[in-house]
C-alpha cells in the first residue's frame, strides 16, 4: 500500500476536500437506494392499495407532496453528486499538479549522467500518460472502491437483518469472485508494465523522428522511419489488446457470478417462501435490492484492472519523484558574500564517463581576469574539463576550486550564476530572440539585451529579422545559420555578467572578420571576468594569456602563442596547417 | 504561418463540422463487418439478458403460490442459462471491439505519422516539437475510448431508445407523450452546455499541448537550464502553464459533469409527471393503474439510454477536440512533394546547374536572387561568405528541401522538381550543421546511411573519417548505446559519427555544411586525406569557415548580397584581391 501512502502524502492541503468528497459520495450512494423506495411508496399508497382511487380523490395534496418530495430529494442528491464529483476533479488535479511540479523540478536538477539512461520520449511518457493515470486513480479508482465498499457493507447488513440464512446463501458466491480477481491481478500486472514500456518506446521513437527530422529527410529515410514506427505502434497496439483481452478472460467468470446472485436469490428465497421461512413481501424486497450486492462485486474486476494500470505508471513516476542527483548542495555549503573573482584551480582532477577515463590527473591554475584557451583533438576532454567548473559533473578524484573554495562546497546556484557558458551544442528555445538572450537574467532591460547582442556581434542580423528582437526562433534555433545561433548563445552567456565566461567552440561557425570583432568586444567588457575559450582555430586562441593543450585527457603542453609555435607539438602542427 | 512558441495557443484553422465525424467513420468503415457482428451479438445478448427477470416474475406469479419447488429450481437453471449466454455473448463482443478499436487507433496513428514524414522543414521549424509529439502519442490515445466502445454503445442505445418508445406508445400514448415532454427540457440544457463544453475541451487540448511543449523543451535543455541557473524561472513558467491547464480542465468538467445530473433530474420530473397526470389529470378512467406502473418502469428505461447517450456525448465532445487537431495535422499541406508525373532520378553523374534561382522562406525577404552557376561533374565547390548569407540555403535547395520562388535547378540536365524526392535525396549525401544521434548503438547510427550495410562496411566508413580508434576504445565498441543527449560523446565525435553515416551512403553528390566545425584541425586533416579519394568523381559542395579546409577546392564561390559575388579558384581569387582575399588574409595569423 506504499502507492496509496504516496498518493496520500501528495494530497496534503487537499485532504479535507478529498475527505469531504468521499463523505458526500457515500451519502449520495445511500440516497441512491432511497429514490426507488419513494417511488414505490407512491405506487403502494395510491395505486396498489385497495383504497388507492379513494386516496387520489380525497388527498391529491398528499400525492403532489410526495411527488414534490421525490423531485426535491433527487435534486438534492444530484447537487451533492455534482459537488462530490467537482471535489474529486479538483483534488485529483491538485495531486497531478503537485506531482508533476515535483517531477519537473527534479528533472531540472538531474546531472548529466541521468540522461545516459533516460530518453527524452520516456521522460515525456512519465510527464503525460503516466501522470494522467495518477489523476484517474485519485478521481475515479479510489472513489469507485469506496462507493462499492459502502454499498456492499450496507447491503450485507441489510440482508442479514432481514434473514441471515438467505444472506449467507448469497455471500457464498463471493469467494469465487475474490479468487478470480486475485488470479487476474497476478496475470494482468506484467501486462500493464509491458504496455507502459511499449508506450514509452513508441514515444521515444516519435520524439527522435521529430527532433531528427532534418537527418531523416537528408537521407530520404522516411520509409525506414515509417517502418520502425509502425513496428512500435503495432507492439503498443498488441500490448493494449493483450491487457484488455486478459480482462476479457476473467470478465465472464466475475460477471456471471455477480449476476448469478439473482439465481441464488430466486431459488433460495423461493424455497424459503414455500417452506414458510420468509414472506412473499420479503422475497420481492430481496429481489429488488439484489443489485446492491451484485454491483460492488462486479466492480472488483474493473477496480483491480484500473489499479494495476495505475501502479505500472505510478512506479515509473515514483522512480523520478524520489530520484536524487549526486550534484547537489551540501548541507555545510558556504555562501560567499562578495562577487566571485574568478580564480580557478584544478588539482589532480580525474574524471570518467562510465568506464571510459576522460580526464586524468589535471593540474591547472587560472588567475582571475586571465584569458585561457584550451585546444586539443576531438574527444580529448575539453568540454568535460570546463563542465567540471560549474559542476555539470562532479570530479571523480582531485578537486576544482574557484576563488580557493572547492566547488563542491559552494552553493550550486551561486557557483553557476557566476559561470556563463556559451555552449557548443547551441540549444535555443522556441521563444523570441530577446527572450533567448535574457534567458539567464530575465529582468534585463531591452537596452541591455541589445548591448549583449552587440558584444556578440549579433545586433546587425537580429535587426534584419522579420520582427527584430521579437522574432520567435524555432526550437534548437532552427531557421538561423550556425554562426547566428552561436552568436545568440554568446550573447546569452554574456548577459549574466559572469565572473567566469566559457566559450565552448563558440565561434567555429562564425566567419573570421566577425570573430575578430567579437574578440575585440570581449576584451572590453564592462565587468571583470576570467575567460576560458575552447577553440579549434589558432585565430581564436592566439591572443590568450595561456594556451592549454589537452591530449587524451591530460595536459600535454601549456604556454603562450609565441612559446608554443616555437616548440614541436600539437599547437605548432595546427598552426602550420592553418597558415 | 507565424512561428509558434510554447505559451501561444494554436488557432484552429477550421471550426468543427460534421466532416470530422464522417472522416472518423471512414476509419470505422474498414471494420464494418466486425462492427456489424458485434452489434448483432450485443442485440442478442441484450434480448437474452431481458429474459432473466421474466423467470423471476414467473416464479413470483406462479411457482410461489403453488409451492412448486422443482419448478423454482428449473426456473433458476433457466435464468442461469440465460445469464451465461448473455454474458458470454457480451464478452465475445467486447473482445471483437477491443481489437477493432485498437486497430482503428493504430490506423489513425499510422496515417498521421506517414503524413508527418512528408511535411517539409518549415512545418517542424515553425512550432515546438513537443506539440507535434503530443498529437502523435497523447491525442491519439485520448480517442481510443471513443473508438473501442463508443461507436457500438452509441448505436445500441439509439436502438434501445426507439424500441422503448414504441413500447410506451403501445401501452398508453397519453403517458408516452408525457414522458417525451421531458425531452425538450433535456435538449435545451444540452444545447446550452454543448457549445461551452466544446470550447472548454478545445482549451484543454490547447493547454495540454502548451504544457507538453514546454516539458519537452525543458528536458532537451536541462544542461542549459542548469548552466544559467534558470531552474526557478522555469519552474514559474511551468507553474503558469500547469495552472492554465488545470483551470481549463476544471472549466471543462464544470460543464461535462452537469450533463448526468440533468438527465437524472429530468427523468424524475417525468416520473412525477406520470403519477400526477396519470392519477389526477386523466383520472382513473382513461389510463389503467397497471399502465401507470408499467409506464413508470418504461420511463426509467427510456431515460437510461438517454443517460448513457449523454455520457457518450461527453466522451465524444472531448474526443473531437483531439480528433480535429489530428485531422488538422493530416491536412497540413505537403508543399514539397512529388509532382504527379514525377520520374525517377536516373543515376546522378554530378553536373549541377542553378539557373536564375530566387528563394525566400515563407513570406520573408528574398534570401537569394537570380543566382546562377554550373558545377561540372566531379568538381568540388566551396561556398564561403558572411554568416547568414544563404550558403546553407543553397545546398538545401539542391536536395529540394524547399521549393524555389523562381528559377530552376538541374542535375545532369534534369530539373530536380520533376523527379521523385526519394530518388533525388537518396543519391545526395548531406552532412548537416546539426548532427543528430538516434538512440541505439553507434553501429546503428552509422548504418542509418545505408540500411543494408554490413558491419565491415560501417567500420570501414568509420576508419575513413578517423573515428574508428575512438569507437573501438569504448567498452562495447561499435555496440555502445548512445543517444542524442548524454552518452558521453563529444560534439566532435558526434560529427564524426554522422560523417561516417554520410560516407557509408555512398552519395553521388556530397554536401558538407560546416561538417567539421567541431573537429580539431589535426583530426580534420586526417579526415581530409581519407575523404579526398572519396571525393574523386563526385561533385561536392563544402561550406566551411576554416579556409584551410577549402583551399584545394576546384571552385570557390563567395556568397553575399543574395548571390555570388566572386567565383574562381583559390589562386585566381587571391589575385583578384576582392572579398575572398580579404577573408583569407584576415585569417592569416
Amino acid at each position: 500500500m506504499f502507492l496509496l501512502r504516496w498518493l496520500w502524502s501528495n494530497l496534503s492541503g487537499y485532504r479535507g476536500r478529498y475527505i469531504a468528497a468521499m463523505f458526500l459520495s457515500v451519502i449520495c450512494q445511500s440516497m441512491y437506494i432511497i429514490t426507488p423506495m419513494m417511488s414505490q411508496r407512491i405506487v403502494d399508497t395510491f395505486i396498489v392499495a385497495e383504497n388507492g382511487a379513494e386516496m387520489v380523490r380525497t388527498q391529491p395534496d398528499l400525492l403532489i407532496m410526495m411527488v414534490a418530495a421525490m423531485i426535491g430529494f433527487t435534486f438534492l442528491r444530484t447537487c451533492m453528486t455534482y459537488s462530490a464529483n467537482m471535489l474529486y476533479e479538483s483534488t485529483s488535479q491538485a495531486v497531478m499538479y503537485r506531482v508533476r511540479k515535483k517531477l519537473y523540478d527534479n528533472i531540472n536538477m538531474q546531472d548529466a549522467t541521468f540522461y545516459h539512461t533516460h530518453r527524452t520520449g520516456d521522460i515525456m511518457t512519465r510527464m503525460s500518460g503516466d501522470m494522467d493515470m495518477v489523476r484517474h486513480s485519485v478521481a475515479w479508482i479510489i472513489k469507485n472502491v469506496l462507493e462499492s465498499l459502502v454499498l456492499f457493507i450496507v447491503s450485507i447488513v441489510y440482508f442479514f437483518s432481514m434473514d441471515p440464512i438467505t444472506a449467507l446463501c448469497l455471500i457464498a458466491l463471493t469467494p469465487v469472485i475474490f479468487i478470480a480477481s486475485f488470479i487476474f491481478k497476478r496475470k494482468v500486472r506484467p501486462m500493464y508494465v509491458n504496455l507502459r514500456e511499449k508506450l514509452s518506446q513508441m514515444n521515444t521513437l516519435a520524439e527522435e523522428n521529430i527532433s531528427g527530422n532534418r537527418v531523416v529527410k537528408a537521407f530520404a529515410r522516411e520509409d525506414h522511419e515509417i517502418k520502425r514506427f509502425d513496428e512500435k505502434s503495432r507492439e503498443y497496439s498488441a500490448a493494449n489488446k493483450a491487457a484488455a483481452l486478459k480482462w476479457m478472460d476473467f470478465f465472464p467468470t466475475i460477471e456471471i457470478t455477480a449476476q448469478a446472485l439473482s439465481v441464488v436469490q430466486l431459488v433460495a428465497c423461493g424455497i424459503f417462501v414455500v417452506m414458510g421461512r420468509i414472506t412473499v413481501g420479503e422475497f420481492t424486497a430481496f429481489a429488488g435490492l439484489i443489485w446492491t450486492l451484485a454491483n460492488p462485486m462486479r466492480n472488483i474486476g474493473t477496480i483491480i484492472n484500473d489499479f494495476q494500470r495505475f501502479s505500472a505508471s505510478a512506479n515509473k513516476i515514483i522512480e523520478l519523484y524520489y530520484g536524487r542527483t549526486k550534484v547537489a548542495d551540501r548541507e555545510d555549503a558556504v555562501e560567499l558574500t562578495e562577487r566571485i573573482k574568478g580564480d580557478i584551480e584544478f588539482k589532480n582532477v580525474s574524471f570518467s564517463y562510465g568506464k571510459t577515463r576522460v580526464l586524468h590527473d589535471i593540474n591547472l591554475n587560472i588567475k582571475a581576469g586571465e584569458t585561457v584557451a584550451i585546444m586539443g583533438a576531438t574527444g580529448s576532454g575539453k568540454t568535460t574539463l570546463v563542465e567540471l567548473i560549474s559542476r555539470i559533473y562532479d570530479v571523480e578524484s582531485g578537486q576544482v576550486t574557484v576563488d580557493g573554495h572547492d566547488v563542491r562546497m559552494m552553493r550550486l546556484k551561486q557557483l553557476r550564476e557566476s559561470v556563463g557558458v556559451a555552449t557548443q551544442d547551441v540549444l535555443l528555445y522556441s521563444d523570441t530572440v530577446e527572450g533567448n538572450i535574457a534567458f539567464g537574467n530575465v529582468d534585463m532591460s531591452k537596452d541591455e539585451v541589445t548591448k549583449c547582442a552587440d558584444i556578440a556581434d549579433a545586433g546587425g542580423f537580429i535587426q534584419k529579422l522579420s520582427e527584430g528582437y521579437e522574432t520567435i526562433i524555432g526550437e534548437r534555433g532552427v531557421g538561423l545559420s550556425g554562426g547566428q545561433k552561436q552568436r545568440i548563445a554568446l550573447a546569452r552567456a554574456v548577459a549574466v555578467k559572469p565572473s567566469i565566461l566559457i566559450l565552448d567552440d563558440t565561434t567555429s561557425a562564425v566567419d573570421l572578420e566577425t570573430e575578430t570583432r567579437i574578440q575585440e568586444h570581449l576584451r572590453n567588457l564592462d565587468f571583470n571576468c576570467t575567460k576560458i575559450i575552447i577553440a579549434q582555430r589558432i585565430s581564436s586562441a592566439k591572443d590568450a594569456d595561456k594556451i592549454v593543450i589537452l591530449k587524451d585527457g591530460t595536459i600535454s603542453d601549456i604556454g603562450t602563442h609565441e612559446e608554443l609555435i616555437r616548440r614541436e607539438g600539437y599547437y605548432k602542427e595546427v598552426y602550420e596547417l592553418q597558415r | 504561418m507565424a512561428r509558434n512558441k510554447f505559451d501561444i495557443d494554436e488557432t484552429l484553422e477550421t471550426p468543427f463540422d460534421i466532416r470530422h465525424l464522417k472522416r472518423a467513420l471512414v476509419y470505422c468503415g474498414r471494420y464494418k463487418g466486425k462492427i456489424f457482428l458485434s452489434l448483432t451479438l450485443s442485440a442478442v445478448a441484450a434480448i437474452v439478458g431481458l429474459l432473466a427477470p421474466l423467470f423471476s416474475q414467473y416464479a413470483l406469479d406462479v411457482s410461489l403460490p403453488e409451492g412448486n419447488i422443482p419448478q423454482i429450481i428449473i426456473l433458476g437453471a433457466l435464468m442461469l442459462a440465460s445469464i451465461v449466454i448473455s454474458v458470454l455473448l457480451s464478452a465475445k463482443r467486447s473482445r471483437i471491439m477491443t481489437k477493432v478499436g485498437q486497430d482503428i487507433v493504430y490506423d489513425i496513428r499510422k496515417d498521421l505519422f506517414e503524413h508527418l514524414q512528408k511535411l517539409p522543414f518549415e512545418y517542424y521549424d515553425s512550432r515546438p516539437h513537443g506539440k507535434i509529439l503530443v498529437r502523435v502519442i497523447n491525442y491519439i490515445n485520448s480517442i481510443s475510448d471513443l473508438m473501442t466502445d463508443g461507436i457500438i454503445k452509441f448505436i445500441l442505445e439509439i436502438f434501445n431508445l426507439i424500441f422503448i418508445m414504441i413500447f410506451m406508445f403501445f401501452v398508453s400514448w397519453q403517458l408516452a407523450l408525457v414522458v417525451i415532454c421531458g425531452l425538450p427540457v433535456f435538449a435545451v440544457v444540452m444545447l446550452l452546455i454543448k457549445n461551452k463544453q466544446r470550447k472548454a475541451w478545445q482549451q484543454v487540448s490547447n493547454k495540454s499541448s502548451n504544457l507538453n511543449a514546454y516539458i519537452h523543451e525543458s528536458i532537451v535543455g536541462t544542461k542549459v537550464t542548469q548552466m544559467f541557473t534558470r531552474e526557478e524561472v522555469n519552474a514559474e513558467i511551468f507553474d503558469k502553464l500547469q495552472n492554465n491547464y488545470r483551470k481549463s480542465w476544471m472549466r471543462a468538467v464544470t460543464f461535462s459533469n452537469l450533463v448526468w445530473p440533468t438527465v437524472d433530474n429530468v427523468s424524475i420530473w417525468v416520473r412525477g409527471a406520470i403519477f400526477i397526470t396519470g392519477l389526477l389529470v386523466f383520472g382513473t378512467g382513461t389510463v389503467s393503474l397497471g399502465n401507470i406502473i408499467a409506464m413508470c418502469s418504461y420511463a426509467s428505461r427510456f431515460w437510461q439510454p438517454l443517460l448513457n447517450l449523454s455520457n457518450l456525448m461527453n466522451t465524444f465532445i472531448n474526443a473531437v477536440s483531439y480528433l480535429e487537431r489530428i485531422f488538422e495535422t493530416m491536412d497540413e499541406p505537403v508543399s514539397v512533394c512529388d509532382k504527379e508525373d514525377a520520374k525517377e532520378m536516373p543515376e546522378i553523374k554530378g553536373e549541377v546547374s542553378f539557373n536564375n534561382v530566387t528563394f525566400a522562406y515563407e513570406t520573408g525577404p528574398n534570401i537569394l536572387e537570380n543566382l546562377s552557376f554550373t558545377a561540372k561533374a566531379g568538381e568540388s565547390i566551396a561556398l564561403v561568405g558572411p554568416t547568414g548569407a544563404g550558403k546553407t540555403t543553397i545546398v538545401s535547395l539542391l536536395s529540394r528541401f524547399y521549393n524555389l520562388s523562381g528559377g530552376e535547378i538541374d542535375i545532369d540536365g534534369t530539373d530536380i522538381s520533376s523527379v521523385t524526392l526519394h530518388s533525388l535525396r537518396s543519391q545526395m549525401g548531406i552532412m548537416l550543421q546539426d548532427s543528430f544521434i538516434f538512440s541505439g548503438t553507434i553501429m546503428e547510427n552509422i548504418k542509418y546511411g545505408k540500411l543494408d550495410a554490413t558491419d565491415e562496411e560501417a567500420m570501414e566508413a568509420a576508419k575513413i573519417v578517423g573515428v574508428d580508434e575512438f569507437i573501438s576504445s569504448l567498452p562495447n565498441g561499435y555496440y555502445t548505446e548512445v543517444n542524442e543527449r548524454g552518452s558521453g560523446l563529444s560534439q566532435g565525435q558526434k560529427q564524426l559519427i554522422s560523417f561516417a553515416r554520410t560516407i557509408l551512403a555512398d552519395p553521388k553528390i556530397l554536401v558538407l555544411d560546416e561538417a567539421t566545425s567541431s573537429i580539431d584541425a589535426k583530426t580534420e586533416r586526417y579526415l581530409q586525406r581519407g575523404i579526398d579519394h572519396l571525393l574523386k568523381g563526385r561533385t561536392s559542395f563544402i561550406i566551411a569557415h576554416r579556409l584551410s579546409t577549402i583551399r584545394n577546392c576546384d571552385k570557390i564561390m563567395y556568397i553575399s548580397n543574395k548571390g555570388i559575388t566572386e567565383c574562381g579558384s583559390h589562386d585566381s581569387l587571391i589575385e583578384k584581391k576582392g572579398d575572398y582575399y580579404k577573408l583569407y588574409t584576415s585569417q592569416a595569423i
